[in-house]
C-alpha cells in the first residue's frame, strides 16, 4: 500500500505571534517552525498502517519554502519512506501563506497525482489557520471519497473501514474503497519521538522537490489580522456564594460555551 | 634475640580454661612482654622463631612440585583466557586516556592499597577484608619463599635479621587473615546479609575454608621441628592449598583479586561518565558488540558484595532493579553471547537485564559511588537506555510525552514559554544583557513549577540583598538533563547546542543557578559539544557570603543532600554552612556521601507512578524522624518530591520544607523588618 | 423562491442539533444587516424531516427548504454535497452559512469546492461595515492568539461560512412565519462512496479523561471522601467528567484513572473546574491544555490561580452547591 502524508509546517505551539507590516498576515521571522501536530498523527497512523501490513510506503509531501525540509527530515526519520518538498516563495504573492486554501489544496493534489497513492492522510486542520479545509478540498479535487476526523484506519478488503469521531463522544465506522482521502483526528494513537537512528537514516532517503505552479487569484480575502483585544488574565468573582454561582453560570454559558 | 616469644592467641573454645570467646584478636609480644589480659592459652609455648621446613626433596619429588604447579597454573590459564578474551575483544573504549595518571595512581592508592572505600563503606566487613588484602600481600614474600624451598632454593634466611623479622611479621598477618576470614565467613553464612544474595555461595565457602588452612599451615610451622615428618606435611598441605586455590579463582567472584586491582585503576575518572557516541552505528548498549572493554573489565571484577544494591533506592523499594544483577547480567551475557554479538541486551535472554529494570534507576548514582572494586553503573544503565531509546525500542506513554515536550516546548514539564515569561514580569527580573556579573539560570522548575519559582525568587532576594548584579535569559530552554539520564542523545544533543549557543549569544561568563541536575549537566555532559559558561549551584554562592547572611536562631533543620550536588559534585559543606546560618542543623541517619535519593532524578519524576514504595515516601520518612523541625532542600525536584511526600506521610504536623535560599531570603527578611522596627514575618 | 441567505441547518436524531438554530440566528443578522431575504434548508429522509420543516416554518424566514430523500435517510458527504449544489445552483443565494459541527467539517469544504468557492470557516463574528463592500467575517488565527477578518471577493460567486459554537445566540432566532417547500434532489446511488456505520459509543472500560470537554477536578481541599458528593453533583450538573489531584487517588478516594497530573492522565478540556486543588507543577503540567480554567479554594495564594482564568477564593463547601444549583436553574 501506498500513503502519502501531506503535512504542513506551522509555528511552535507557544511562540509569541506577531502581526507583520503588512497588518494582514503574520510576521514570519523569528518564529520557530514544527510540524502540524494533527498531521504528526497522519503520518504516525500511516507508519502505523505500513506497519502493521508488513510492507508499503508512506511518503511525506509538504509545501512551502526552504525551511519546511526541517519538518520533512523529522517524518524521514520517524519512519517516512521518501519526501516530495512542493517549493513555493519566502514571500510575495506565490507564498503558501498568501493562497487561498483552494490553491493550497491545489498544490497538494498536484503533487498527489503524481505519485498515484491508494490513500492520501493530512491531518483534521492546521495548528496556525486554522481551516481544517485543505484534505477534504484535495479529496474533491482528486475526486477520491474522504472522511474527517478519523481516529483509525483498517483495510477492509478491497477498501479500508475507518473509525471516525462523531460529536459528543460518539463513533462511527465508515467503509469506502480506495484510493481515498482521510484527515485525521489527533489523539488516536501515541506519536513516536524522533531517535537518533531515525535521524542518521533519513539522511538517506530522498527528498524531492516539486516546482509549485503560480498562485491563482483568491476567492477569499484577509482584510486584517489583530490581536484579540481581550488578554486573559484571572478574573476574581467576589460577593456571595449565590453571586459567585450567578456570575460563574453566566460566564460558563456565553464564553466559555459550555451550558 | 634467641628465638623465643610468646604467643598469646585468642581462640575459640580453649580447654583450658573453659571459656567461648569471639575470636577476634591475637597479640605478638617479644619476650617477658605479658600478653593482654584476654590472653588466654599458649603462653608457656616455646616456639622456633624459624618456619620449620621440610627436609631437601629429593628430585622425584621436586618433579612432583613442579608438575602440581604447571598443572594448577595451567588450569588457572586455561579458566583465565576466556574471561581475558572477551575483555580484550570488547569494543575498544574510543575515549579512553590514561590521563591523568596522578589521579589514577591516588585513586590506586586510596582505595586499593588503602582499602579506604571498604572500611568506610562497611567498617568492620571492610577492615576484615582489608586485613585479608593487606595479609596476602604480606604473604607473596613467604609464598614465593615457600615455593622456593621446595627446590631448593629458599631465599629468607631465619638467620638474619629480616628473615627473621619477616617470619613473624607474616605470623602476625597470618594470624589476621585467618581471624578475618573466619569472621567473614560467620557473616556470609551465619548472618547472611540480604544483598549477598539469597543463595548461600558454596564456593564462598570453599574459598574461606582454603585461606584459612593457607594460614594455619603457615602458623602451625612455627610450632613443628624444622625437616621433620610434621615439617613435610604441613608444607605440603599448603602448597596443594595454594594450587588448588589458584585455578579457583578465575570463574568466581574471587577473579576480582586479580581483576579488582586493575579496574579501579583504569575505571572512567569522571563520576556517571557516559562515552560519546562514535560513527553511526553508535547507539548505545543495543548489543554485545556495544559493550566495551571497560564495561566488560568492571562486570567480571564484580565481587558481588551487594553495596550496590543496599544502596539502591529502586532495589530498596521493590522495584525490579537491582544494580548488581544488572552487572551480572552483563557478565552473563558475555559468557553466553560473547562479545561481538547482535543479540540484544535488554529484553533479551539474560533475565536481569530488562528494560523494566534499565528505566527504574534514578541514577542516583549511590551503586557507582558505593562499588568497591571500581565498577561505575551509570554508564552501563544509561548505556542502555541510550541503546533503547535511540533506536526507538522503548515505548513508554511518559517518556515520549516528556520527549515531546523538550521537542516542543523546550522545557520537560511541557509549559509555554509564555508562563515562563509573564512570572519573569511579575518578579521584575532583569534580563541579562552583558552588564551583570551573573546570568541567574531558573530552569524548568524554576521557571514553571510554583514552588521552583518561590525558591528562584528567594534566591534573586538574597543576591539582591547581597548586592550582586544578575540577569535572567530572554528565552531558556531545558539543559536536557532528563533527555541526558534517559539516553535521548537526539534531544540532548540539540538542547546542548541551543544552550551553548544561547549563552555564548547573550555573552554569559558565569552562571548560578538553583538546580543542581542543570549544573551537572551543563558543567560536564555539555562538554560534547561545547565549554559552557562557568556555573555554579546556588549553595555554593550563598556559603560564599554566608558571613553576610544573618544568624538565626533556635530552629532545628535536616538538610537533604541531593544526589546531583553530593554525589556528583562533591558539594556536601557548602550548603551545610547556609543552613548552619538559619538553625541548627540536624543530620539524617544517611547523609553526605550516603544521601539516600528523593526519586526524581535520571527522568523518573516524569515517568509516572512507580511499582512498589515511593522512594521519596522513604527518605522523607526518614528525614521527619530526625524530629528536626524543618527539612532544608537545595534542589527543586528534592523540594518538589518531598511537598507531595510530606502530604502523604507527613501526619497531623508535618516539618516545614524550605530550600536553602528560601531559608537565607528569610533571615535577611527578618533582618529588614527588624531594622524597620516591623514585626518579624515567617 | 429565492433567497440571498441559506442557511443549513443539521438534525440530531429526531430533532435538531444544538447549533443549528445558532446558525440561524447568524443566518437573521447577516440577512437583516444586508436587507436581504433569508431561508432555511433541512436534508434527510421526506417524512423524517416534515415536522422539522414545518418549525422552522415558525420562523422569521423567507422560505423554508425541505429537501428530502432516501438516500439522504443518513449523512454521507457525497449525498449532501450533491443535494445542496442543486439547491444553490437553483436557487442562486449569495451567502450560505452553516454550523461549524463535525458534519459541516466533513462536507462543506467539497461542496465549495464543486463551486470553485472557499468557506470562511468557524466564523466568531459577522460584521457589516457597509453594504457597498459587504460583509466581513473574524476567525481566530493560532489558536486564538489573532483576529483574523476575511471578506468574500468572487463576484457573482455563493460565499459559504460556517459559525463557531457559542458565537451566536440560540435564544435571538427571530419567529415569524414561512412557507415550506420541498426539493427534491436527483441523487444516483452509484455514487454515495462511503458506507457509513451506526454510531456507537465505545465500551467505558477506562475513563478517557483526555476527549471530555469539561471536567471538575478535586483536590485535598475537599478535606473527606464523603464530601465528594459535592463535586459529584458539580459534575453530573456541568455534564462533567470527574476528574481528581494525585492525594485524592492516593487515598483511595477515586481511582487512579481519574488522576490528572503527570503520573495521571493529561487532558483539555474547554473548562477544566479546579475544586479545593493548590496547583502543584504535577497537577499543572496534566491540565495546561484547558481552554478554560476556573479555580475554586481558600487560599488565595494558592498557585492554582496563576493559571486559572476566573478564580473564586472562598469556602468550597458553600460556593460548590450554590453553583450546581445555579447550573440546575
Amino acid at each position: 500500500m501506498k500513503i502519502v502524508v501531506a503535512v504542513k509546517q506551522v509555528p511552535e505551539r507557544d511562540a509569541v505571534v506577531r502581526v507583520a507590516a503588512d497588518g494582514r498576515s503574520v510576521d514570519e521571522s523569528d518564529l520557530a517552525w514544527t510540524m502540524n501536530e494533527p498531521d504528526a498523527y497522519a503520518l504516525e497512523e500511516a507508519l502505523q498502517l505500513k506497519e502493521r501490513a508488513g510492507d508499503g510506503e508512506v511518503v511525506v509531501l509538504c509545501a512551502g519554502p526552504e525551511r519546511v525540509q526541517s519538518t520533512l527530515r523529522e517524518a524521514l526519520a520517524k519512519g517516512a519512506d521518501r519526501a516530495v518538498h512542493v517549493v513555493t516563495p519566502e514571500d510575495g504573492d506565490n507564498a503558501l501563506m498568501c493562497r487561498d486554501t483552494l490553491d493550497v489544496a491545489r498544490l497538494l493534489a498536484d503533487a498527489v497525482k503524481g505519485e498515484s497513492p491508494d490513500l492520501v492522510l493530512t491531518g483534521l486542520q492546521s495548528d496556525d489557520l486554522g481551516a481544517g479545509q485543505t484534505g477534504v478540498v484535495m479529496a474533491e479535487l482528486l475526486g477520491v471519497p474522504h472522511a474527517t476526523l478519523v481516529l483509525h484506519v483498517e483495510l477492509a478488503g478491497a477498501g479500508i473501514k475507518v473509525k471516525r469521531e462523531l460529536e459528543d463522544g460518539w463513533m462511527q465506522h465508515v467503509e469506502m474503497p480506495l484510493p481515498a482521502l482521510l484527515t485525521i483526528q489527533s489523539g488516536g494513537n501515541r506519536l513516536r519521538y524522533a531517535t537518533l537512528m531515525g535521524i542518521k537514516k533519513a539522511r538517506q532517503k530522498e527528498m524531492r522537490e516539486a516546482p509549485a505552479a503560480a498562485a491563482a487569484k483568491r476567492v477569499d480575502e484577509v482584510l486584517k489580522v489583530s490581536p484579540p483585544t481581550r488578554v486573559k488574565q484571572t478574573e476574581m468573582l467576589t460577593g456571595s456564594a449565590d453571586e459567585i454561582a450567578a456570575k460563574l453560570v453566566e460566564k460558563l454559558r456565553f464564553e466559555v460555551k459550555v451550558l | 634475640m634467641n628465638g623465643e616469644l610468646r604467643l598469646a592467641v585468642f581462640i575459640c573454645g580453649d580447654g583450658r580454661h573453659g571459656k567461648r570467646c569471639g575470636g577476634s584478636a591475637i597479640v605478638a609480644s617479644p619476650r617477658g612482654m605479658e600478653a593482654g589480659v584476654i590472653a588466654v592459652a599458649f603462653d608457656e609455648l616455646k616456639v622456633s622463631m624459624s618456619l620449620a621446613e621440610p627436609a631437601a626433596f629429593p628430585v622425584a619429588e621436586k618433579v612432583l612440585l613442579a608438575a602440581v604447579i604447571v598443572a594448577s597454573l595451567g588450569v588457572f590459564a586455561w579458566r583465565l583466557s576466556p574471561i581475558a578474551r572477551n575483555v580484550l575483544r570488547s569494543k575498544k573504549d574510543t575515549d579512553f586516556s590514561l590521563r591523568p595518571v596522578g589521579a589514577r595512581v591516588w585513586k590506586f592508592f586510596w582505595e586499593v592499597l588503602c582499602q579506604a572505600k571498604v572500611i568506610e563503606q562497611r567498617p568492620l566487613p571492610g577492615l576484615a577484608h582489608a586485613f585479608v588484602f593487606w595479609g596476602f600481600l604480606a604473604f607473596a614474600l613467604v609464598t614465593l619463599n615457600h615455593i622456593a624451598v621446595g627446590f631448593g632454593h629458599g631465599f629468607l634466611q631465619y638467620a638474619g635479621w629480616f628473615g627473621t623479622f619477616y617470619v613473624m611479621f607474616a605470623a602476625v598477618w597470618a594470624l589476621l587473615v585467618a581471624v578475618s576470614i573466619a569472621g567473614l565467613f560467620i557473616r556470609r553464612f551465619v548472618v547472611r546479609p540480604r544483598w549477598l544474595g539469597a543463595e548461600v555461595s558454596v564456593e564462598s565457602g570453599v574459598i574461606a575454608g582454603l585461606i584459612f588452612l593457607l594460614m594455619a599451615t603457615y602458623l602451625a610451622a612455627l610450632f613443628v621441628d624444622d625437616g621433620g615428618g610434621a615439617a613435610l606435611g604441613l608444607w605440603w598441605v599448603h602448597t596443594l592449598v595454594l594450587l588448588v586455590f589458584l585455578p579457583i579463582i578465575p570463574g568466581t567472584k574471587h577473579l576480582h583479586l586479580v581483576l579488582s586491582p586493575l579496574t579501579v585503576f583504569l575505571k572512567r575518572p569522571e563520576f556517571s561518565q557516559l562515552p560519546k557516541l562514535e560513527g553511526d552505528d553508535d547507539f548505545g548498549l543495543v548489543a554485545g558488540k556495544d559493550l566495551t572493554q571497560l564495561i566488560a573489565l568492571q562486570a567480571y571484577s564484580c565481587v558481588e558484595c551487594g553495596r550496590c544494591t543496599e544502596h539502591c533506592p529502586a532495589s530498596t523499594t521493590g522495584k525490579v532493579l537491582n544494580p548488581k544483577e544488572i552487572v551480572l547480567g552483563v557478565r552473563s551475557y558475555l559468557n553466553t553471547e560473547g562479545p561481538g554479538s547482535e543479540v540484544a541486551l535488554l529484553d533479551g535472554a539474560q533475565p536481569a537485564l530488562s528494560m523494566e529494570a534499565a528505566f527504574e534507576c534514578t541514577t542516583c548514582g549511590a551503586c557507582e559511588f558505593q562499588c568497591p572494586v571500581g565498577v561505575q553503573h551509570l554508564p552501563v544503565l544509561i548505556g542502555l537506555r541510550r541503546g533503547a531509546v535511540n533506536t526507538g525500542a522503548w515505548e513508554d506513554k511518559y517518556g515520549t510525552k516528556l520527549f515531546l515536550a523538550l521537542e516542543k516546548q523546550g522545557n520537560s514539564l511541557g509549559m509555554s514559554s509564555t508562563e515562563r515569561d509573564k512570572f519573569i514580569a511579575k518578579q521584575e527580573f532583569p534580563i541579562f544583557d552583558g552588564s551583570q556579573e551573573y546570568c541567574l539560570w531558573l530552569g524548568c522548575m524554576g521557571s514553571y513549577d510554583p514552588k521552583g519559582r518561590e525558591i528562584v525568587s528567594d534566591f534573586a532576594r538574597v543576591m539582591r540583598a547581597l548586592g550582586t548584579q544578575f540577569g535572567v535569559l530572554k528565552k531558556e530552554k531545558c539543559t536536557g538533563d532528563p533527555a541526558r539520564r534517559l539516553g535521548n542523545d537526539l534531544l540532548f544533543g540539540d538542547l546542548a547546542e541551543q544552550g551553548l549557543k544561547a549563552f555564548a549569544m547573550a555573552g554569559v561568563k558565569k552562571i548560578v543557578t538553583i538546580c543542581p541536575h542543570c549544573v551537572r549537566t551543563m558543567a560536564t555532559d555539555w562538554l560534547e559539544y561545547g565549554v559552557a559558561p562557568e556555573i555554579e549551584h546556588h549553595s555554593e554562592f550563598m556559603a560564599r557570603h554566608a558571613h553576610l547572611l544573618p544568624q538565626q536562631k533556635g530552629e532545628s533543620i535536616v538538610y537533604h543532600d541531593p544526589c546531583y550536588l553530593g554525589r556528583y559534585q562533591d558539594v556536601y559543606d557548602e550548603p551545610r554552612a547556609v543552613v548552619a546560618t538559619a538553625g541548627e542543623l540536624v543530620e539524617a541517619e544517611r547523609h553526605r556521601e550516603r544521601s539516600f535519593c528523593c526519586g526524581a532524578g535520571g527522568g523518573l519524576a516524569f515517568l509516572g507512578e512507580e511499582s512498589g514504595e515511593r522512594v521519596s515516601h522513604v527518605r522523607a520518612k526518614e528525614l521527619i524522624a530526625t524530629g528536626a523541625q524543618t527539612i532544608g532542600t537545595a534542589c527543586p525536584f528534592c523540594n518538589s518530591m518531598f511537598r507531595d511526600a510530606l502530604g502523604a506521610v507527613g501526619g497531623e504536623a508535618p516539618p516545614q520544607l524550605l530550600d536553602i535560599a528560601q531559608l537565607a531570603a528569610r533571615g535577611l527578611a527578618m533582618q529588614t523588618n527588624d531594622r524597620d522596627g516591623k514585626p518579624g514575618e515567617n | 423562491m429565492s433567497s440571498n441567505v441559506l442557511v443549513v441547518l443539521e438534525t440530531k436524531g429526531a430533532g435538531w442539533h444544538r447549533m443549528s438554530f445558532e446558525a440561524l440566528a447568524a443566518a437573521q443578522k447577516l440577512s437583516n444587516e444586508l436587507g436581504m431575504s433569508c431561508s432555511a434548508v433541512v436534508l434527510g429522509e421526506g417524512a423524517a424531516i416534515a415536522p422539522l420543516a414545518a418549525e422552522l416554518a415558525t420562523k422569521k424566514l423567507n422560505g423554508v427548504w425541505a429537501v428530502g430523500d432516501s438516500l439522504l435517510a443518513e449523512y454521507t458527504a457525497d449525498g449532501w454535497v450533491a443535494a445542496l449544489q442543486q439547491l444553490i445552483v437553483e436557487t442562486k443565494p449569495k451567502f450560505v452559512v452553516l454550523p461549524h459541527t463535525y458534519q459541516v467539517r466533513d462536507f462543506a469544504p467539497a461542496l465549495a469546492t464543486r463551486m470553485g468557492e472557499v468557506l470562511i470557516g468557524d466564523v466568531t463574528a459577522i460584521e457589516v461595515a457597509d453594504a457597498q463592500s459587504g460583509p466581513f467575517f473574524v476567525r481566530q488565527w493560532m489558536q486564538g492568539k489573532l483576529n483574523a477578518e476575511y471578506r468574500h471577493r468572487s463576484e457573482g460567486g455563493v460565499c459559504f461560512l460556517s459559525v463557531q459554537a457559542g458565537s451566536f445566540r440560540a435564544d435571538a432566532v427571530a419567529p415569524g412565519s414561512a412557507e415550506v417547500k420541498t426539493f427534491a434532489p436527483k441523487l444516483d446511488a452509484a455514487k454515495i462512496r462511503t458506507k457509513p456505520g451506526e454510531p456507537f459509543r465505545e465500551a467505558a472500560q477506562t475513563v478517557d479523561l483526555s476527549t471530555a470537554a469539561v471536567i471538575v477536578s478535586v483536590g485535598r481541599g475537599i478535606g473527606e471522601q464523603d464530601n465528594l458528593k459535592l463535586v459529584e453533583d458539580l459534575a453530573s450538573a456541568l455534564g462533567a467528567e470527574l476528574a481528581a489531584s494525585r492525594p485524592i487517588c492516593d487515598a483511595g478516594w477515586l481511582p487512579m484513572e481519574r488522576q490528572v497530573g503527570s503520573s495521571g492522565q493529561t487532558v483539555a478540556p474547554k473548562l477544566y473546574l479546579a475544586v479545593g486543588i493548590s496547583g502543584a507543577i504535577q497537577h499543572l503540567v496534566g491540565m495546561k491544555g484547558a481552554k478554560t480554567v476556573v479555580a475554586i479554594n481558600k487560599d488565595a495564594d494558592a498557585p492554582i490561580f496563576e493559571v486559572a482564568d476566573i478564580g473564586v477564593v472562598g469556602d468550597l463547601f458553600e460556593v460548590v452547591p450554590a453553583i450546581t444549583k445555579a447550573i440546575r436553574g
